[in-house]
């Protein structure tokens, strides 16, 4: 049996763990404008995105941009997945669909689309222009609200699918002896949904939160030149600086962040599972 | 406590019926079963009772309320569920106090409340346990529970014993049946098992097909079933198709003619019922019938006989060592005999549309 992960095993340790070992020995090097990467082993590079405030701004952006998508993909993700989850018959592999169907268009492609429509010679900004009902194109790009709206559109599906996935081993029979009982549809959403929907809560926040702090072209193309997220610093960092000590030293901030906080995230949101299943042992 | 009234209940589900039109009293205190196999439709209406399944014609009154548009939340009904539908992340005590915490009781007479409840089912000091913790008899108890604290003006029962294996079921329906008539809840009761509805209910409902077949007591439905349906359904039943010839005499449609009941004017189709357990056998030289099989049940013995062309079953206390009916092989030939009494002539086509 175990021979069956040796193939994915093998791909993962080459394309993955190999790079990433290799790029945390990049970080530890240092960076001269003339031999752009010299041997070393120093933690200067750590030290010097920490202190530059320029850094811990582009680091506190990411952190709000995408604590603040996962929380509104999850806000508008329950009430989808729980529509998706309680669907009967024929017309939930159509829903199944529509809800994937936007990871069909790419990132990038996707982004351009949200250009074509927020720009300043936008189409809403065409419209409202053309009917007079503003003097001048109203500021829909390069903005915080604009990228969050991009990612947000990105990460919905996965938030959906993980979500209505945990919905549906709920018994519907559950929820309606509560009701029978006498809560209202709040109130049973609160006590019994939401209670045992957490570890699905959980689990599509944290991906989803991953690849929020990931995020590139949204930032990219939705948050114009002036905004930054880590992957696009990063990124400069390799490609304009050609500063590759620096650049690794800032992707493994990046990682070790999201690492910590979804380690930690996920263990308050699964404290209340782990307290019954201690008391069970007990 | 209250009475419950479905007055001309049905429901369409697009274009198909699953309730024709269901008028039932159950008076306060009573127990009410509705019976009939998988797809009669006895299911939705109690969920039309509960308030999950909105009804397309008809009305729903509990304790004299029109409740037909009411949200299952307003309709103080106690619901126990088939899968028992416990909260799987709450402790027993929470599953029970449930009901009343909804109801807004205070912190003290919850307690005693929950305490009682989970006394009357004898759960006493698993509170703390989970559903998962707990083995299927256990469970079920604490959905009774559960329902049974809010003190409910309707009692509503889906299967409840389904899942729990047969030594326990039969405890169990004595146990239902004691509860609900020491508290006088007035309950309805859904099941296809018509042991369980014979033994636990004050009358039967039984159902086929969204339309009910015949209303009545276990006795009225046994022994003066209104057609053949309920004549099979409830207890075991030889349907023989035929018709009345002269009064007193039965032509089957294998030809033989049988002595039944004097019954209505000859002519026309209609259906023989005989129990099983009303025919006489006994061993003969050139009896008309022939024996097919027979089993032996401990207590009783089953045959299965041909009069001609005509295949009954017969079941009767097993004889005595020293009876020649102890010893009679499948071939060998038999007499049948019965009180022309004992078999009741019923119409032959099953109910026009309205149900009449």
């Amino acid at each position: 049996m175990a021979a069956l992960v040796l193939p994915a095993g093998l791909l993962v340790t080459l394309l993955l763990v190999a790079p990433m070992l290799l790029l945390f020995r990049i970080s530890l090097n240092e960076y001269s404008p003339t031999e752009m990467m010299v041997e070393a082993t120093t933690a200067a590079n750590y030290l010097r995105a920490v202190a530059d405030p320029y850094y811990r701004s582009v680091l506190g952006t990411t952190l709000a941009v995408a604590t603040g998508s996962t929380l509104l993909a999850l806000v508008l993700g329950f009430p989808a997945a729980y529509w998706l989850a309680r669907m009967q018959g024929r017309w939930k592999s159509l829903a199944t669909i529509l809800v994937l169907f936007p990871l069909l268009v790419g990132n990038v492609v996707r982004a351009a689309g949200w250009l074509a429509l927020l720009g300043n010679g936008g189409a809403i900004n065409a419209a409202l222009l053309g009917l007079g009902l503003v003097a001048a194109p109203l500021p829909l790009l390069y903005n915080t609200g604009a990228v969050v709206a991009g990612i947000v559109a990105v990460v919905l599906p996965y938030m959906v699918l993980t979500l209505s996935a945990i919905i549906e081993s709920i018994p519907r029979q559950t929820e309606e002896a509560a009701s029978n009982l006498g809560a209202r549809p709040m109130t049973v959403f609160r006590r019994v949904v939401l209670p045992l929907a957490l570890p699905g809560v959980a689990a599509g926040s944290v991906l989803v939160f991953v690849l929020c702090m990931n995020t590139y072209a949204s930032a990219v193309l939705l948050g114009g030149p002036r905004f930054k997220m880590m992957a696009p610093a990063v990124y400069d960092q390799f490609v304009r600086g050609n500063n590759w000590p620096f650049g690794a030293a800032l992707a493994f901030i990046l990682l070790g962040i999201t690492l910590v906080l979804t380690v930690a995230g996920s263990a308050v949101l699964g404290r209340r599972y782990r307290r019954r299943e201690t008391e069970e042992r007990a | 406590m209250g009475e419950l009234v479905l007055d001309a209940l049905g429901k369409r589900f697009g274009a198909s019926v699953a309730v024709e039109r269901v008028d039932l009293e159950v008076p306060q205190g009573q127990m009410v079963a509705l019976l009939g196999p998988s797809g009669c439709g006895k299911t939705t209406t109690l969920r039309m009772v509960a308030g999950f399944v909105p009804p397309s014609a008809g009305r729903v009154l509990i304790a004299g309320k029109d409740v037909t548009r009411a949200p299952p939340h307003a309709r103080d009904t106690g619901m126990v569920f088939q899968s028992y539908a416990l909260f799987p992340h709450m402790s027993v005590a929470e599953n029970v106090a449930f009901g009343l915490e909804m109801r807004r009781v205070g912190r003290a007479d919850r307690d005693a409340r929950t305490r009682e409840a989970l006394r009357l089912v004898r759960l006493e000091g698993l509170e703390d346990r989970l559903p998962r913790q707990l083995s299927g008899g256990q469970q079920q108890r604490v959905a009774l529970a559960r329902a049974l604290v809010v003190n409910p003006a309707v009692f509503l029962l889906d299967e409840p014993l389904s899942n729990l294996d047969a030594k326990l079921r039969g405890e169990v329906r004595m146990e239902i049946r004691a509860l609900q008539q020491r508290l006088g809840l007035t309950t309805l009761i859904v099941t296809h098992d018509q042991e369980e509805a014979l033994t636990m209910a004050d009358r039967l409902v039984v159902m086929e097909r969204g339309r009910v077949r015949q209303v009545g007591t276990a006795e009225d439905l046994y022994e003066r079933p209104a057609d053949p349906f309920v004549a099979g359904f409830v207890g075991r039943c030889n349907l023989l198709e035929g018709a009345l010839e002269a009064p007193g005499r039965f032509r089957a449609a294998g030809g033989e003619v049988l002595p039944c009941a004097a019954g209505p004017a000859p002519g026309g189709r209609s259906v023989l019922a005989l129990r099983p357990e009303h025919i006489r056998i006994a061993p003969s030289t050139d009896g008309p019938a022939r024996l097919r099989a027979a089993t032996y049940l401990g207590a009783q013995t089953e045959y299965h006989a041909e009069l001609g062309g005509t295949p009954l079953v017969v079941v009767r206390p097993t004889p005595g060592a020293e009876d020649p009916l102890r010893r009679i092989l499948p071939g060998d030939a038999v007499s049948l005999s019965w009180d022309p009494s004992a078999a009741r002539l019923l119409p032959a086509a099953p109910h026009d549309e309205r149900g009449a």
